[in-house]
């Protein structure tokens, strides 16, 4: 009796072991959908890729270049038109139905709208995989489902009916029952759309504290550029049919986000390290002093279309200062000085007169 | 992590504390309901000598006797079983579907029915008359009924294995509905006034043309449909939040599509075979429950709506029996007086749920 529990454990281990480093990998995937007439569509193809167990992943890429589709189709979802997922060494394809969903938990952008359903109860359909015929909720059960509902930070809302919350509740709330499915997997598609700022980071910090302390596997695609820079392991960068990957500074050396913005007045900005609209500039200011005010003077200038330098070529010059602890602005305009006290006069005075080189 | 100091709910998924005084209540009403609806009809008859009809088997009087065993307990008894079998079948389709207005007659099964018997009593009935078979006869309508339900039946489980999206089934049930009308209506056009007034009379729905003989069948079969309805109950929670959702929480489509639509199918066919169409009972009936409950846990639910829909039913056999004259309303028009009203609340409900959002 003990030598097989023993031998069971064993062989548990061993199957942790199986994944070791690399957790998923993609191989020569070709993605997209059937058309109804004429074959397929694919919308990326031979990606190959490969996720480490306890990573966090951002996929971005522009509307309709196959996020979705590409985390559908390793989610198993869709089925890949080419290729192969593999995780933790086999074919997904090969993996039972419930075994599956016990190892990957998958949030989509659907809102889900269902009269007289708890907060609690939605999170505990989250034990489908787990439970017997009837779905009874045994006490392990619900301590996976409570500590899922705190993870999330839901706690509160837990016996609130789900049509009384807003949105941002709701993304919570699905994304606890994911954690009550409780996978090594989560795949999660936007998960930031309905969030505003604070939540977004919050929401960030749980898939950080999920990958990193917990050692689960985090993808998810966002539009959030600046916290998808900031918040993952690893980014994949979708576009024109194929992915770059690699650490998000990586891609920025590389300069790998230039392919991201081809067609569009987005460039990414090495120095501000930000994403900025590319411009035509119709003049020139030089300004000097404060190097704060300069550096906030110069951005609402830029909206503007009027560049900023710091060498004196002569022409229209600004001196940026304080005086007694408020900020003054000194214009030096066609041999005038004038004085401003905010940053909306000034450009709302240089936005009437025209300035030329 | 973060601590777990919120409150362990008992419970969670049955967490309906207004469970333990509802049922009860129910039990309670079904029981009385059905005593009044004993004790109505075009014959007054003492409580006195229907008790001991019930507990005695024998009264002073046989006619009331007869009266009491051979026509009114049967009609009890069916109007208990198609009220529980409508509402049960509407609950699946609502949450099949997603679709608030969603009821047993969605997928067609009701009009194949309806052509089955007008095939007979109208379509064939001089190859009828020849034969040793009356076209007429209740018998032969209530197989032909089961026929043309079975037939739209399997055309929707053929439908289902090669389209996955739930709505396009929707919509051809819809559509094969329509058509099984058309040609009933065709039928309807080139046959005889006896044979129209046969069918007339079937679509008009009756719960008193049950004999005791046929009780034992249409029991057996809508116990069975109720037994498939209950194991579907966990399915039927998960697809509370869609397919995709159900999907990636390792629920097998395919399977749960054919066990609620072999349900659904076993209880609509057989109530519409030996009783005609009843309508707006499983519209009306799961809202009903839904809201007294607030919930939408189906293993609470269904045998909720068992209740309920029994309740109903024998309320709307009561009204339908004009206190003090031998005149009785079709069953059909006392169901949809009683059930529209609810189906403008809800379509009102929603369009003000929607202004919220």
């Amino acid at each position: 009796m003990t030598g097989r529990i023993l031998s069971e454990i064993i062989c548990r281990n061993e199957t942790m072991k199986v994944p070791e480093n690399i957790f998923i990998e993609l191989k020569q995937l070709g993605i997209g959908y059937a058309k109804s007439t004429s074959g397929t569509c694919i919308l990326a193809d031979l990606l190959s890729m490969q996720v480490k167990a306890g990573e966090i992943i951002a996929l971005v890429g522009r509307n309709g270049c196959g996020k979705s589709t590409l985390l559908r189709t390793m989610a198993r979802m869709q089925s890949p038109l080419k290729g192969t997922v593999f995780i933790g060494g086999k074919d997904i394809k090969s993996i039972a139905r419930l075994e599956f969903a016990k190892i990957l938990s998958f949030v989509s952008t659907e809102i889900v709208d269902i009269p007289y359903i708890r907060v609690s109860e939605l999170v505990s359909l989250g034990r489908y995989p787990h439970t017997n015929w009837i779905g009874s909720i045994s006490g392990p059960d619900k301590a996976v489902v409570n500590n899922a509902i705190e993870l999330a930070g839901i706690g509160h809302l837990r016996n609130k009916l789900m049509h009384e919350l807003s949105d941002g509740e709701r993304q919570k709330t699905m994304i606890a029952r994911a954690l009550a499915q409780d996978t090594r997997i989560i795949i999660l598609d936007e998960p930031t759309a309905f969030l505003d700022l604070p939540n977004r980071y919050e929401l960030l910090r749980l898939l950080n504290h999920l990958a990193h302390e917990m050692g689960k596997t985090v993808l998810y695609s966002t539009h959030d550029l600046s916290i998808a820079l900031h918040e993952s392991d690893k980014l994949w960068l979708m576009a024109s049919g194929t992915v770059n990957e690699g650490a998000p500074e990586d891609l920025i050396i590389t300069k790998g986000f230039h392919k991201l913005f081809e067609n569009s007045d987005l460039y990414f900005d090495m120095n501000a390290a930000d994403f900025r609209l590319r411009r035509k500039y119709t003049g020139h200011i030089r300004i000097e002093g404060d190097p704060e005010l300069i550096l906030w003077t110069s951005r609402a200038l830029e909206r503007i279309g009027i560049k900023t330098r710091d060498e004196d070529t002569g022409g229209t010059s600004i001196l940026a200062g304080y005086q007694k602890g408020s900020p003054v602005w000194s214009l030096n305009f066609n041999e005038q000085l004038q004085t401003f006290f905010s940053v909306y006069d000034l450009i709302s005075f240089l936005k009437v007169v025209q300035i030329n080189n | 992590m973060n601590p777990v100091n919120a409150p362990n709910i008992p419970g969670m998924l049955t967490h309906h504390p207004m469970k333990f005084i509802l049922f009860p209540i129910m039990v309670c009403l079904i029981l009385f309901l059905f005593m009044l609806d004993i004790l109505t009809g075009p014959v007054p008859i003492p409580l006195k000598e229907i008790l001991h009809v019930l507990f005695a088997g024998d009264t002073s009087n046989p006619v009331w006797s007869t009266i009491v065993s051979d026509f009114r307990i049967p009609k009890a008894l069916t109007a208990v079983l198609a009220g529980a079998a409508l509402s049960v079948s509407g609950l699946q389709m609502q949450t099949v579907f997603r679709n608030p207005l969603a009821g047993p007659y969605v997928l067609g099964i009701s009009s194949g029915a309806s052509l089955g018997v007008a095939i007979v009593v109208m379509g064939f009935y001089p190859l009828f008359v020849q034969g040793s078979i009356n076209p007429l006869s209740v018998w032969v309508q209530i197989v032909a009924a089961w026929i043309g339900a079975a037939a739209v039946m399997v055309l929707i489980m053929a439908v289902s294995l090669r389209v996955r999206d739930i709505m396009t089934i929707l919509i051809l049930g819809v559509l094969f509905g329509s058509a099984a009308t058309a040609l009933v209506n065709i039928l309807q056009y080139f046959s005889h006034q006896s044979q129209l007034k046969a069918f007339m009379v079937w679509s008009m729905g009756s719960l008193g043309s049950v004999t005791k003989e046929q009780l034992a069948i249409l029991a057996v079969t809508v116990i069975a449909g109720l037994l498939l309805a209950i194991f579907s109950g966990k399915m039927l929670n998960v697809l509370l939040l869609g397919e995709s959702y159900a999907k990636s929480m390792g629920l097998n489509l395919l399977f749960s599509r054919v066990v609620i639509f072999i349900s659904t199918s076993i209880l609509t066919g057989s109530i519409t075979a030996f009783c005609g169409p009843i309508g707006f009972i499983g519209i009306a009936v799961p809202h009903l429950t839904r809201m007294i409950f607030k919930s939408s846990d189906h293993r609470l639910l269904i045998p909720a709506v068992i209740l309920a829909g029994g309740i109903v039913m024998l309320l709307s056999d009561i009204l339908s029996q004009i206190p003090g004259s031998d005149t009785v309303l079709p069953i059909n028009s006392v169901t949809a007086l009683i059930g529209i009203p609810v189906v403008v609340w809800i379509v009102f409900r929603n369009l003000k749920v929607a202004a919220i959002r």
